[in-house]
């Protein structure tokens, strides 16, 4: 088990490590810059930004100093003054000295987003991704289980095709004509619910619906599979020739197996969610970070892509991790080795 | 998005088995014929068939079934619509009832947009790029993964090991960053090409496809890696398998092994991937055309001509919702054709 | 299942509460007079630093927050009586000297007591405005260190600032300086006709110079946020919403009389969402309208919708250096091709006007075509083919034989649908198809500095009110704003003539000369419209929608 993680934590780093030269190199091999505009910036306030922000250097220098600002964890004691271009995400109090305290993981400043860091667009935007992203996996949960359940058991009937006719139109309805219908028709209309923002538990109805309900049939159509599959077991089968009644051998036998796969799916499908965003929060004025993403791409706002890319691989890549922690816990014939 | 693939990959991994056993244990009767049987009796995986066929005939004959182009622009009818799809929609109102401001024109079967095109004609047009869209990222993806997955599982040790870390590096990469990344590059450097070069010539190419044509291929080529995973698992546990054994035996070299007996027996599991993936290459190129990087105008695509229609959905409905239910059709089509196809590669699941 | 149960049991109430967090802290205010407003597009982050803001929406607060010396009205673009409340011009018109207004208290949001207070200093006295806080803040605009976007903009207008802003010269050779603690000295390296707008603007707004230096990049935090206008900042969410409060402390003045309101509430939402939220009586006002919706709006709220004008003009440019638009006849058939009452009536139908020469017509010193009927570029499909003739007449070539053309813009909804229009247009006029191509914005950029295409596309805002921020800061031959490649030294002369001269009139004659080669001349580009702003303003509401660019939210007022 030891060994598992360590095996994992090792590969874990390889693969960000291999991501940050990658996606450093790919952004500043595109044309233009952070510093662009239509209206074009006389050469010496370029030069001005281009020196504080190191873009004079070359590009191998920039990625080693933005990789130690990264990786290197500073030790500083006495009075810390915060900047844009000293913002770590921790800051360990340490129990030594006078104010002694350990920082690790600076993520630069934002080039487009003068006053504020990486580390700011960070924890300003990352929890209302995570829990809109957290809502609409219950939301796809909700639908998609039972769903995929009824349509398993009832294979090849009308209740299977209706079921699975429900959740595809969840994934067949774009995000960009169901959310604008959805405020409509329930925020403009009838007013249940308010139209746009962000802060109340009314206000993540929707798009939580909206963003679940597109995912449903993912999870519809595994649940559907995997059912089907594990029915056909010979411990079901003998379950049943027992005399167990047939829902209790779904509930007790069936569904615990039949979940794995579907267990599997949660864990990219949340690290799907927090970065696939982009519609939802246009629609509904969600200040998540999936704007930040495309925006700062569309920038060249070289700090931001670097900081949310290497983000959304370290949570594709633990989101991995769990889903196999899961199949232990699930199938307990799966062991690490 | 790349995780997603991914989970449906994971699951690929984990039932394997009863796909394999069912090949085999069906190969006397020929297990495509088998499938195909299967696949006709289930009725939903049918009806996907019908309609994708009719949208392949309409994109084929688009021309014939409209008096308009896509890019006519009328400007004495922008924004008008029929009377039917006035009476369709309770809130569009003609010019002269009470808060009317639709302006009524019969001769546009679906209505005309902000340029005075006619809707109809765009979504028939539209049909074509969707289809070219469906079916090019998947064949890329298709063929470089089960490539690159066949060598990997096929040569072993090392090699696999390190071909396998490479896929692992792939998933963690947000496709989002490419797909722009990508996309700037190619139109950057292919929009720049001297006349007669082979890059105006691909630059051509690309243009019939409305500039979708290059990313759809840099799709295809980011997103392999399911693919290639499935594809390597399969030859792994082919290659212990005795007829593979006894064809080395009697002195078939490597590469006739992976063509003829290897290939055969992993396209089940890989096609079925695949079709079940065309569904998210559609909405991609939507979601594309809605951050502003989808086709060339005029070239219609049912991605940007939802986009477009959003904007102007609390007035004219019709613009966003004619295209969405094209676009909604095909995805049904090819997701109960997807299923179906599963279904008929995955006999044991149907005995139940 | 039961175990699923209670998986999803624990994810619903960890949303719950969630949500309830995050939900705490919205404060609702029954007797106060509260504006709610949409703004901006969705995720837009206010820059609050004076010195770096440089979007529009940034500087809508920091007008109320910081107001300037001459602030301009934003009704008419005339400078007003800001924080100068008068002002003397030396003889030879490169002096200016402003008298500060005195007893204007700097303030800050106070979370404790939830009200606006004074910020005093060390030894406890309140701190006012003073002429040292306008130096310190026109210094930090132009200071390297700083790296403002606009430090070209005080440095240019300000003696010794160049240099100072190129890292070159020294900060205490730029020649601004507080002669007493309300006097305020500055000198310009030559006169011009505009002096008074430029000093007027942002750039040269006070800024407090104690708390920036104590919490450096944190300054702009609620809590240090130390301002002195008609509106104080109470709370911020990034990309989502701020709340602004009023300054009682503000004595009023031209430019900002003492505000009506108590409470600005902004969110920022697409255009489609806003007016969603606006149709729901979510919102009040909002800054921008989907264009689609424009007829039903007409139909349904027509006391609500508003059509202002807007300081921008749309133009399409040539690369004069490639053929065929190297030619100034097929530059000129191109330009008088494009049917520009058709375009703005029936593709854009946003009120935009027409426009046939490059600068806006709503400055004192702008030249408009009303008063100069023959100069400029016209539409005119008969004139653009007789000046295809010539083309073809001159170069031999033929409809055939002409090299393709390709028109460019960058990605978007609207240039896109003004690209198919106009190609249209082209087509039908002169018969010449001509092939539209679309480039991502900062490939799009690049390409225009390198290798500009045969046609394409920019919109230019103007940065202060004069003629001279169009057709000069463009257009100058060495402009780096120049992607036409073009230069005319009749156009130059004429620039650098009219620039220094303070007389609004005597300039017109100069800059109608200049648009003509401009325009139709040397046709170095095709005029297309000047822009509109189109808004929703509740009839509830006593509003005075600005020109500018920049609505001036603290002189609004709720009626009834």
């Amino acid at each position: 088990m030891l060994q598992y993680f360590t095996r994992s934590l090792l590969g874990l780093i390889v693969v960000l490590f291999v991501v940050s030269i990658i996606t450093f190199a790919l952004m500043h091999q595109v044309p233009g810059g952070p510093f662009a505009s239509e209206k074009k910036l006389p050469q010496t306030v370029l030069n001005n930004l281009n020196a504080k922000y190191k873009l004079d250097d070359p590009v191998w220098k920039q990625y080693i100093d933005y990789m130690a600002d990264l990786v290197i964890p500073r030790i500083t004691t006495g009075e810390w003054k915060y900047s844009v271009t000293n913002d770590y995400l921790f800051n360990i109090k340490l129990p030594v000295g006078d104010n002694t305290t350990l920082r690790w993981m600076n993520f630069g400043p934002s080039y487009t987003d003068r006053t504020r860091s990486v580390n700011g667009i960070f924890k300003a935007h990352l929890p209302v991704s995570f829990q809109l992203g957290l809502a609409a996996m219950f939301v796809a949960t909700v639908i998609g289980i039972p769903l995929g359940t009824v349509a398993a058991l009832r294979k090849n009937t009308i209740f299977d095709y209706f079921s699975m006719s429900v959740a595809i139109l969840g994934v067949s309805v774009p995000a960009i004509v169901l959310g604008p219908l959805l405020q409509y028709v329930v925020a403009v209309e009838l007013k249940w619910l308010p139209t746009t923002g962000w802060g109340t538990f009314e206000q993540l109805i929707m798009p939580a619906f909206a963003l679940g309900f597109a995912q449903s049939a993912l999870i519809a159509r595994l649940t559907r599979a995997s059912l089907l599959q594990v029915l056909n077991e010979d411990y079901i089968r003998t379950a049943q020739a027992k005399g167990l009644r047939n829902h209790q051998v779904i509930v007790v036998h069936a569904m615990k197996n039949a979940m794995i796969p579907v267990v599997t799916v949660m864990g990219p499908l949340f690290a799907a969610l927090l970065t696939g965003t982009f519609v939802i929060e246009k629609v509904f004025g969600l200040p998540g970070l999936g704007h930040y993403f495309v925006v700062s791409i569309n920038q060249r706002d070289y700090a931001t892509i670097m900081g949310t890319t290497l983000l959304f691989a370290f949570f594709i890549v633990i989101a991995n991790f769990i889903v196999d922690l899961t199949y232990v816990w699930l199938d307990p014939r799966i062991r690490f080795d | 998005m790349s995780s997603i693939d991914a989970s449906t990959e994971r699951v690929g991994e984990a039932l394997p088995e009863p796909i394999r056993l069912a090949q085999e244990t069906e190969r006397s009767r020929g297990p495509w014929l088998d499938a195909w049987r299967r696949l006709i009796r289930n009725r939903a995986a049918i009806v996907g068939m019908v309609v994708i066929a009719a949208f392949i005939l309409i994109a084929i004959f688009a021309p014939q079934l409209t008096n308009y182009t896509y890019a006519e622009q009328n400007y004495l009818a922008i924004n008008t619509a029929p009377k039917w799809v006035i009476d369709l929609f309770p809130k569009m109102k003609e010019v002269g009832q009470e808060m009317g401001y639709v302006r009524v024109n019969n001769d546009y079967r679906f209505g005309t947009d902000a340029l005075g095109r006619d809707l109809f004609t765009r979504i028939i047009y539209g049909a074509r790029i969707s289809l070219a869209v469906a079916f090019i990222g998947p064949l890329t993806s298709l063929l470089v993964g089960t490539i690159y997955g066949m060598v990997s599982g096929y040569v072993g040790g090392r090699t696999d090991n390190i071909m396998m870390r490479i896929v692992d590096i792939m998933y963690a990469f947000p496709t989002l960053l490419l797909i722009i990344l990508m996309m700037a590059f190619f139109r950057a450097s292919f929009s720049q090409s001297e006349y007669g070069t082979l890059a105006y010539q691909l630059n051509k190419i690309d243009a019939a496809f409305g500039g979708m044509l290059f990313i759809f291929i840099g799709i295809g080529i980011t997103s392999w890696m399911d693919t290639a995973r499935l594809a390597r698992g399969q030859v792994l546990s082919l290659r212990e398998k005795e007829f593979i054994e006894a064809a080395h035996s009697i002195g078939v070299s490597d590469r006739g092994i992976i063509f003829r007996h290897v290939l055969p027996n992993i396209m089940g599991p890989v096609i079925v991937r695949e079709s079940l993936a065309i569904p998210r290459y559609i909405s991609l190129e939507a979601f594309l055309s809605f951050i502003g990087l989808g086709v060339n105008p005029p070239t219609p695509s049912w991605g940007s001509m939802i986009s477009e229609g959003a904007q102007a959905i609390k007035s004219y409905p019709n613009q966003a919702i004619f295209p969405a239910l094209a676009l909604f059709l095909i995805m049904f089509a090819f997701n109960f054709l997807g299923d179906g196809l599963r279904d008929a590669l995955d006999p044991r699941a149907t005995k139940v | 299942m039961r175990n699923l149960k209670r998986t999803s049991q624990l994810f619903f109430a960890l949303a719950l509460l969630l949500s309830m967090v995050a939900g705490l802290g919205t404060v609702s205010a029954q007797d106060l007079k509260v504006l709610r407003v949409g703004m901006g597009a969705a995720g837009t982050t206010v820059v609050w630093d004076v010195a770096l803001a440089t979007d529009t929406t940034s500087h809508t607060f920091i007008e109320m927050m910081f107001p300037g010396l001459a602030p301009r009205d934003e009704t008419t673009g005339l400078p007003q009586h800001g924080m100068a409340e008068e002002w003397e011009i030396s003889e030879d018109g490169r002096v200016y000297t402003f008298k500060i207004k005195e007893g204007v208290p700097w303030v800050v949001y106070d979370p404790a007591t939830d009200s606006v207070v004074e910020v005093t200093d060390e030894a406890g006295n309140v701190r006012y405005v003073t002429a040292h806080d306008f130096v310190y803040g026109a210094l930090r605009t132009m200071d390297p260190e700083t790296a403002s976007n606009y430090g070209y903009l005080p440095a240019d207008w300000v003696e010794g600032g160049n240099a100072f802003n190129e890292g070159t010269g020294a900060r205490e050779d730029v020649k601004i300086r507080a002669v007493d603690d309300y006097t305020l000295e500055i000198t310009s390296p030559e006169p011009a006709g505009f002096l008074l707008q430029v000093y007027g603007l942002w750039v040269f707004a006070a800024q407090p110079q104690w708390t920036i230096e104590e919490h450096g990049d944190n300054w702009t935090l609620p809590e240090n946020y130390h301002v002195y206008g008609t509106f104080v900042l109470k709370s911020y969410e990034p990309g989502s919403r701020v709340e602004i409060i009023k300054n009682p402390f503000w004595p009023g003045t031209e430019s900002h009389p003492i505000p009506k309101l108590d409470v600005i509430e902004a969110v920022f939402l697409d255009a489609s969402a806003a007016l969603a939220a606006y149709e729901a009586g979510e919102l009040d006002t909002i800054e921008e309208v989907p264009l689609p919706d424009l007829p039903r709006l007409q139909v349904e709220r027509p006391d609500e919708l508003y059509i202002g004008s807007r300081d921008c003009t749309y133009y399409y440019g040539f690369n004069v250096q490639k053929p065929p638009v190297d030619n100034v006849h097929m530059r000129r058939a191109l330009s008088a091709a494009i049917d520009r009452q058709t375009l703005v009536e029936q593709v854009l139908g946003r009120g935009e006007l027409p426009a046939g020469f490059f600068s806006r017509p709503n400055f004192a010193a702008s030249a408009t075509q009303e008063e100069y009927p023959d100069l400029g570029a016209h539409s005119d499909p008969e004139l653009a083919r007789q000046e295809l003739e010539l083309y073809f007449e001159e170069t031999g070539n033929t409809l055939e034989t002409m090299p393709q053309l390709t028109l460019m813009y960058n990605t978007s909804e609207a240039h896109a649908i003004i690209a198919q229009a106009v190609q249209q247009m082209w087509k039908e006029n002169l018969g010449i198809e001509v092939q539209v191509a679309n480039q991502e914005w900062q490939t799009y950029l690049d390409l225009l500095t390198e290798d500009a295409p045969q046609i394409w596309r920019l919109g230019w805002c103007a940065d202060y009110p004069d003629p001279h921020n169009f057709l000069g800061d463009v257009f100058y031959s060495t402009s780096g704003n120049n992607h036409t490649n073009w230069a005319n030294d009749e156009f130059d002369s004429l620039i650098d003539e009219a620039k220094v001269m303070t007389d609004f009139e005597a300039r017109k004659p100069l800059y109608a000369r200049a648009e003509h080669i401009l325009t139709w001349e040397d046709a170095a580009i095709a005029p297309i419209y000047f822009y509109t702003k189109l808004s929703m303003i509740g009839t509830h509401l006593d509003a005075s929608p600005s020109i500018i660019g920049i609505e001036r939210y603290d002189k609004w007022d709720i009626l009834g």
